[in-house]
């Protein structure tokens, strides 16, 4: 069996590209370890929120002219500004088919607020961080309440309340902290003390919970209008949960997005891969791929953990394994490589250059610029020097842009996935 | 301004600072001890970690391994919750000279520690990740130790006894009646001055000696030199592993907690660069290196941090080579030596001989004040390794908490481990996973044991010090911080930021493989998520006041000239 398209790599970029391949039709699989970046983002789309000096963007598609003119190694370069949109417009979409609003502030780049009470600009947000409505609110009403769930060790509103107040939106805001608890569930086995927000978005799921839940938000929250919670209120049916909650306390419930495990990144993975089977898509977890063969500067089979000797091969591969903490990319004593087919990667060799004397650096670091090569089609260049047609490359195992100092890594991700899933449907057409 | 009157000031929390702490408040005086950092921050908290046996210098500093021994067992006794017996090897690599492994056995059977020789067989089943090619082996009665608890258990029990401990203060100038000292002067990072009034001041600054002497118009002259360790992240020998040839580079493996230390690099340094060492990338690679040949399968491990300190010897005359300046201890009387009465200085010696040297410094001290009391440190053990817990009263005790928790909980603060945990479930829930601290750890840090920010809470509970440096759990000490009132809620993300920062210190020169990978999750987490970099700039005003005073004369006067331009 040969696949049309076999993507290695199940995050952001995988999913996108996978899903628009199944989506018309052609025979496409991902193989992923697992988890992936989505479960530790913010669960917001970003397209550029920093230019250079480390300012916020407003515009961000009017900043994608800017930051192509400046570099021209880009992804943005390569996808083009209407590609970007396109890219956003599609997986926007399959969202919504599963039942996902994600929101944009009339085309401009909106705040979310951080566990540290600073404040992040992002593109697509869920509606318990982003809708018309929440501007509105927050600006007609002079208290807001950041609750937590007692107990929970990775959340700490009074830090969010502290940094928030300094900010001049909130200034003349009063902000309430408060606490809620389920007290019948401290007689739990397991140390709730030790839950994580996955733990608590399980507790949230339990409908039957939701009236005694709303009782203590209402408790807790005096008279503010919007209620903020670290976001665990529900993962898969959180859209019923929320609005129920909603209902019953007359409050807008804005999330957090907490210490990791993300939940709101972790419906936006879901969500993508519910909409990637429904099409008919292969998801393989749990498997990696170990080795990759070339041949005639084409890839001629891969092989994984789990299928031994028997190789697996497709018409078209996609390498969207990410960048070091996935595996995309290695970094030895004094060099940097892509493991899986020895591509050509641009980075420094000296180890000194990888990165910058401060860890908060304005600037970043370096390595978090490193990636494979790849000429305008994304497709990459071996360790010999060739293009290989057949791989193409998307997401942040790609060189030329740093997605945490520029605020890019999910619009990069959508747009090159996007991009490299049109090439290649184009390229099995016309075959 | 705030005054303060007292029978001796320390200045110095290191070892030897709160050694003598410790000892004085045994003899009945009351001690304030004045540190600008934080306790063990410096040289202390800088080195391998080894409880010498006295091998290491018993061929060429008889004098040295004597004290080593001594002190070796003496610590046993009195500091058991602070050290490992984990027993030491002296192995015989083929490039290394067979005739120094005669030379140590003589010199140890002379300065009275008891070596023996065993089979290479032996040794490999001791310490199966050795290299099979190891020509001889010696096994000598070296341990670990742990610096910070030593000194943190010195401090608790001076504390305990009356005395006052000021760390973060910086003492900025001496107070003088005559030719005689009668205080100091010192500021806290707030800004707030303080005047200490006392009969005595002692100096035990270690290498920054020499600047407490500058204040009191006195000329001593350190010789820094620096060395450099690294650490993997496992565990991979059970007893500390010695090369046995001269003292020279990379030449010792010590086992520690979690982790194994690679020790160390010489290196001879100007006075003035003392505060902003950096490991550089030829030590690492020398480390390595040298390790590999004596455990190969090091280059396979992970590297977690590297870190480096400065030896606080007294240049005595001319002397050239860091390692041959003698490391023995220096005891200085001003009165004598310069005409200044009310002040002594302690200088040289090693974190072994800290006891040694603060019992010295004690009786000078003493005997300069008329009090007849004798040294009773040598016999007292520290809080915590009062008696070891049985096994079954821990199970009583501590009922429905798990072992891992109560295991670490008591490996690292000993019989205090009834202060700290509680059968409460938030009490004993684990804060930091790599090294099972607690919040009930947190907690007591805080309230009991001087600490001021989280590296101080580092330093007494290894937060943060496990292969993840820090990921989740420095948010969550951050959270605790202020919910425990250690600071507002707002200071508590800078001491965050501030915390990330000195992890990045040590994880920058050994970032390649998996400590790039950990390097990068922990960005993404703090930046990427929480928008770390793009907090208000209000930060390090602290650190600018402390800073100031530091600089070297010639530095301070540059600044002028530049401002004046």
């Amino acid at each position: 069996m040969i696949y049309d398209c076999l993507i290695i790599g199940g995050g952001l970029a995988g999913l996108t590209c996978g899903i628009r391949c199944a989506s018309n039709g052609l025979h496409t699989a991902i193989i992923s370890g697992g988890m992936n970046s989505l479960h530790f983002s913010s669960g917001s789309i970003d397209i550029a929120g920093y230019n250079t000096k480390g300012e916020i963007i407003k515009k961000p598609f009017d900043y994608l002219k800017t930051m192509i003119k400046e570099n021209s190694a880009h992804p943005y370069a390569k996808t083009g500004i209407p590609g970007v949109r396109e890219s956003l417009n599609f997986i926007t979409g399959k969202f919504m088919e599963e039942g996902i609003n994600l929101n944009h502030n009339n085309d401009m780049n909106h705040f979310h607020v951080t566990t540290l009470g600073t404040l992040k600009p992002t593109f697509l947000s869920q509606e318990s961080v982003f809708n018309t409505d929440v501007a509105d609110i927050a600006n007609s009403h002079n208290k807001i309440a950041i609750l937590n769930f007692k107990g929970f060790r990775d959340y700490y509103p009074e830090q969010t309340a502290a940094n928030l107040k300094k900010n001049s939106m909130f200034k003349d805001k009063e902000i309430i902290l408060g606490d809620i608890s389920l007290p019948y569930y401290l007689n739990t086995e397991k140390n709730l003390h030790e839950f994580r927000s996955i733990d608590l978005a399980r507790i949230f799921e339990t409908e039957r919970y939701l009236p005694r839940i709303a009782e203590e938000i209402k408790k807790a929250s005096g008279g503010a209008s919007i209620v903020s919670l670290p976001a665990f209120i529900g993962i898969r049916n959180y859209k019923t949960i929320r609005s129920k909650l909603q209902e019953m306390t007359g409050k807008f419930i804005y999330e957090i997005p907490s210490l990791p495990p993300s939940i709101l990144g972790l419906r936006l993975d879901n969500a993508l891969k519910n909409s990637f089977i429904n099409l008919g898509g292969e998801y393989i977890a749990g498997e990696r791929v170990v080795s990759g063969s070339i041949k005639n500067n084409q890839v001629e089979f891969v092989t994984t953990r789990n299928s031994g000797n028997i190789p697996v091969q497709s018409k078209f591969y996609v390498l969207t394994t990410g960048s070091f903490f996935s595996g995309g990319l290695a970094a030895g004593f004094d060099n940097i490589s892509e493991p899986l087919f020895g591509l050509k990667v641009k980075g420094e060799n000296k180890r000194s250059k990888w990165y910058n004397s401060n860890f908060f650096d304005r600037k970043s670091h370096p390595f978090l610029g490193f990636g494979v090569e790849t000429d305008s089609k994304f497709n990459p260049v071996s360790g010999s020097g060739k293009t290989i047609k057949n791989l193409f490359c998307a997401g942040s195992v790609l060189s030329g842009y740093n997605p945490v100092s520029e605020g890019s890594g999910g619009g990069v991700a959508v747009s090159t996935a996007f991009k490299c899933a049109e090439r290649i449907i184009k390229e099995i057409k016309n075959d | 301004m705030n005054r303060i009157e007292t029978n001796v000031i320390i200045i110095g929390g290191g070892a030897t600072g709160a050694g003598i702490a410790r000892d004085l408040s045994m003899r009945g005086l009351l001690c304030v001890l004045i540190e600008k950092n934080d306790i063990a921050s410096g040289t202390t908290g800088r080195n391998h970690g080894l409880l010498h046996s006295g091998a290491r210098y018993a061929v060429k500093d008889h004098e040295s391994a004597r004290e080593c021994i001594r002190e070796n067992k003496i610590l046993k006794k009195i500091a058991s919750h602070c050290i490992e017996d984990t027993g030491g090897l002296f192995v015989t690599l083929p490039e290394d000279d067979p005739a120094y492994h005669r030379n140590l056995i003589e010199g140890c059977k002379y300065a009275g520690i008891e070596a023996k020789e065993i089979s290479i067989r032996k040794a490999l089943e001791m310490e199966p990740n050795l290299n099979p090619d190891i020509l001889s082996a010696l096994v000598v009665p070296d341990g670990t130790i742990d610096p910070f608890r030593l000194s943190s258990a010195n401090i608790l029990d001076a504390k305990e006894r009356g005395s006052t401990i000021l760390t973060h203060t910086k003492v900025t100038g001496v107070i003088k009646s005559g030719a005689r000292i009668t205080g100091v002067e010192c500021i806290d990072l707030k800004g707030r001055k303080t005047e200490v009034y006392a009969d005595l001041v002692i100096n035990a600054a270690g290498i920054w000696g020499q600047e407490v002497s500058a204040l009191a118009g006195i000329e001593i002259k350190m010789f820094p030199s620096k060395g450099s360790m690294l650490i993997i992240d496992y565990r991979i020998n059970n007893v500390v592993v010695n090369r046995c040839r001269p003292p020279a580079d990379g030449d010792i493996i010590v086992p520690g907690d979690t982790v194994s230390l690679i020790g160390t690099t010489s290196k001879e340094i100007s006075y003035d660069r003392i505060n902003e060492l950096t490991v550089d990338d030829e030590e690492i690679s020398i480390l390595l290196s040298d390790a590999e040949m004596l455990i190969p399968n090091v280059r396979h491990t992970r590297a977690l941090r590297a870190y480096c300190g400065v030896r606080p010897l007294l240049a005595v005359s001319g002397e050239a080579q860091g390692r041959n300046i003698s490391r023995g201890i220096a005891l200085l009387d001003h009165h004598e030596r310069d005409g200044l009465e009310g002040m002594i200085t302690i200088a040289g010696g090693k974190l072994m001989t800290y006891r040694l040297m603060a019992e010295k410094t004690a009786d000078l001290a003493c005997e300069k004040l008329g009090i007849k009391k004798e040294c009773t440190t040598h016999l007292v053990p520290l809080p915590g390794s009062e008696k070891k817990i049985a096994r079954k009263s821990r199970i009583k005790d501590f009922t429905g908490i798990p072992d891992s928790v109560v295991g670490s909980t008591l490996y690292r603060h000993g019989q205090r481990l009834h202060s700290i945990l509680t059968k409460n479930k938030k009490n004993y829930r684990v804060i930091c996973e790599c090294e099972m601290v607690t919040e009930g750890e947190i907690e007591y840090a805080i309230k009991k044991l001087e600490v001021k920010d989280l590296v101080d809470l580092r330093r007494r509970t290894r937060i943060g010090m496990g292969p993840c440096q820090g990921e989740l759990c420095a948010y969550r000490g951050a959270g605790l911080f202020q919910e425990f009132g250690g600071s507002t809620p707002e200071e508590s993300v800078i001491l965050l930021q501030d915390f990330l920062e000195e992890r990045w210190k040590g994880m920058k020169p050994v970032l390649w493989g998996d400590g790039l990978r950990e390097a990068e999750f922990t960005y993404w987490i703090y930046q990427g998520l929480f928008g770390m970099a793009h907090m208000d700039e209000v930060k390090h005003k602290k650190k600018k006041i402390l800073n100031k005073d530091i600089l070297p004369a010639d530095a301070k006067t540059d600044n002028k000239k530049k401002k004046g331009k």
